[in-house]
C-alpha cells in the first residue's frame, strides 16, 4: 500500500506541474469519454428508448476526443507564445517586482518550502505567478476553441453514431 | 500596443491580487478552477443545445432528445459541480485525505504537490463524480420530461394548426378513407 501511495503521490506531483488548465481538460475529457456514455446507457431512472440513448451516448466520446486534441493544440501554441514573452522579460507582475525589493512580500509557504532561501523563493514565486497567468488565459482560449470543436463534432458524430447504431441493429437482427 | 496591454495586465491590482490569493490559498485556487470549469461548461452546453436543434445530420426523431439532454446537462451540471467541487476543495476534507494517503510519501516540491492535489481532487469530484455520474442520472430523466413537454407539445400544436387548415374536401377524403379527424 505505501508503494501505491508513493506512486499516486509522484503522479499527482507530476500532473500538478502541467498547470491547472491542462489538468482540468484531461480530467474533463476522461470523464466525458469513459464515464458519461456508460451512465447515459445504463441509467435506471429513464425509460427513453435505446436508440435515442445510443445517439446521446456516442456523442460524448467523439466530442471528448476532438475537444482534447483541439484544446491541447491551442494551449501548446498559447503557452509557447507566453513562455517566449516571459523569456524576453516582457511579463513582469507588479507583486513579484515588489517582492524582489522586499522579502516580506513573498508568501510564507513559498519561503518555508525554499528553506528561506531568498533566491529560490523569488524564482518559485515568479514561476507560480506565470503558471497561474497562463492557466487563466488558457481557460479563455479553451472556451473559444470549443466553437470549432462543436462545428467539427456536429459533422463527425452523426456519421459515427449512424454507423454504430446501425451496426448494432444489424447484429441484433441476425 | 501588445506591450501596453501586457503592462496594463501585469500592473493591474485586480489581476495581481487574484493570482497572489491563488498562490497563498490552495482552497481558493481549487475553487477558482472549478468555477472556470463550470463557466466553460455552461458556455459549451448552451452552444451545443443551440446547434443540435439545427443539426440536420442528426435524425429528426433523435434530435429533440439529444438537444434536451444537452440543455438539461448544462443546467444540472452547473449546480452539481459547484456543490461537489466546493465541498471537496474544503481544507478540512483535503487535509484528511492528504494525511491518510500521503503523510509518509516523498515529494520534490510539496507546495506544488499539495496545490495540485487540491485542484485534482476538486476537479475529479466536480467533473467526474458530479458532471459525469450524478448529472446524467438526473439530466436523462429531466431531458425526457423536457422533450415530452416542449418538443412534443410543439409537434401537437403544429398538428393542431395544420388540422384547422384542412379543407372540407380533405375532411371528406379522410372520412372516405376511414380516418377519424
Amino acid at each position: 500500500m505505501p508503494k501505491v501511495n508513493q506512486y499516486i503521490a509522484t503522479s499527482v506531483e507530476k500532473f500538478s506541474q502541467k498547470g491547472g488548465e491542462k489538468v482540468s481538460n484531461y480530467v474533463n475529457a476522461a470523464g466525458k469519454a469513459i464515464i458519461a456514455p456508460l451512465v447515459i446507457m445504463h441509467n435506471p431512472f429513464t425509460k427513453e428508448n435505446e436508440d435515442n440513448r445510443k445517439w446521446a451516448a456516442v456523442k460524448q466520446p467523439v466530442e471528448a476526443v476532438i475537444t482534447i486534441a483541439m484544446q491541447l493544440a491551442s494551449l501548446a501554441l498559447l503557452y509557447k507564445g507566453v513562455d517566449s514573452l516571459i523569456k524576453k522579460g516582457k511579463i513582469n507582475f507588479k507583486y513579484v517586482e515588489n517582492a524582489t525589493k522586499d522579502i516580506s512580500k513573498i508568501p510564507k509557504k513559498i519561503l518555508e518550502a525554499c528553506n528561506n532561501d531568498y533566491d529560490k523563493a523569488i524564482t518559485m514565486y515568479r514561476e507560480q505567478y506565470n503558471e497561474i497567468f497562463k492557466d487563466r488565459v488558457g481557460a479563455v482560449v479553451s472556451s473559444i476553441a470549443y466553437l470549432p470543436v462543436l462545428a467539427l463534432s456536429n459533422k463527425v458524430y452523426p456519421k459515427i453514431a449512424q454507423k454504430l447504431v446501425n451496426k448494432n441493429e444489424n447484429k441484433s437482427s441476425k | 500596443m501588445k506591450t501596453n496591454l501586457l503592462n496594463r495586465i501585469t500592473n493591474s491590482e485586480l489581476v495581481n491580487k487574484h493570482i497572489n490569493k491563488a498562490i497563498k490559498d490552495d482552497t481558493f485556487a481549487a475553487k477558482t478552477l472549478v468555477t472556470l470549469n463550470v463557466a466553460k461548461d455552461v458556455f459549451a452546453y448552451g452552444a451545443r443545445f443551440a446547434t443540435t436543434m439545427q443539426n440536420k445530420e442528426i435524425p429528426e426523431e433523435q434530435r429533440p432528445f439529444v438537444a434536451s439532454m444537452d440543455l438539461m446537462s448544462g443546467v444540472v451540471t452547473a449546480a452539481m459541480q459547484i456543490g461537489v467541487g466546493y465541498s471537496l476543495a474544503n481544507p478540512k476534507i483535503q487535509n484528511k485525505i492528504w494525511d491518510k494517503f500521503f503523510q509518509n510519501c516523498k515529494f520534490d516540491n510539496i507546495v506544488a504537490a499539495k496545490k495540485g492535489f487540491s485542484q485534482i481532487l476538486a476537479l475529479i469530484g466536480s467533473t467526474i463524480l458530479a458532471e459525469r455520474i450524478l448529472v446524467p442520472l438526473i439530466a436523462t430523466p429531466a431531458a425526457e420530461k423536457f422533450e415530452k413537454k416542449f418538443f412534443h407539445h410543439n409537434t401537437k400544436t403544429e398538428q393542431q394548426r395544420s388540422l384547422s387548415q384542412i379543407t372540407f374536401a380533405d375532411f371528406e377524403k379522410d372520412i372516405a378513407n376511414g380516418i377519424d379527424a
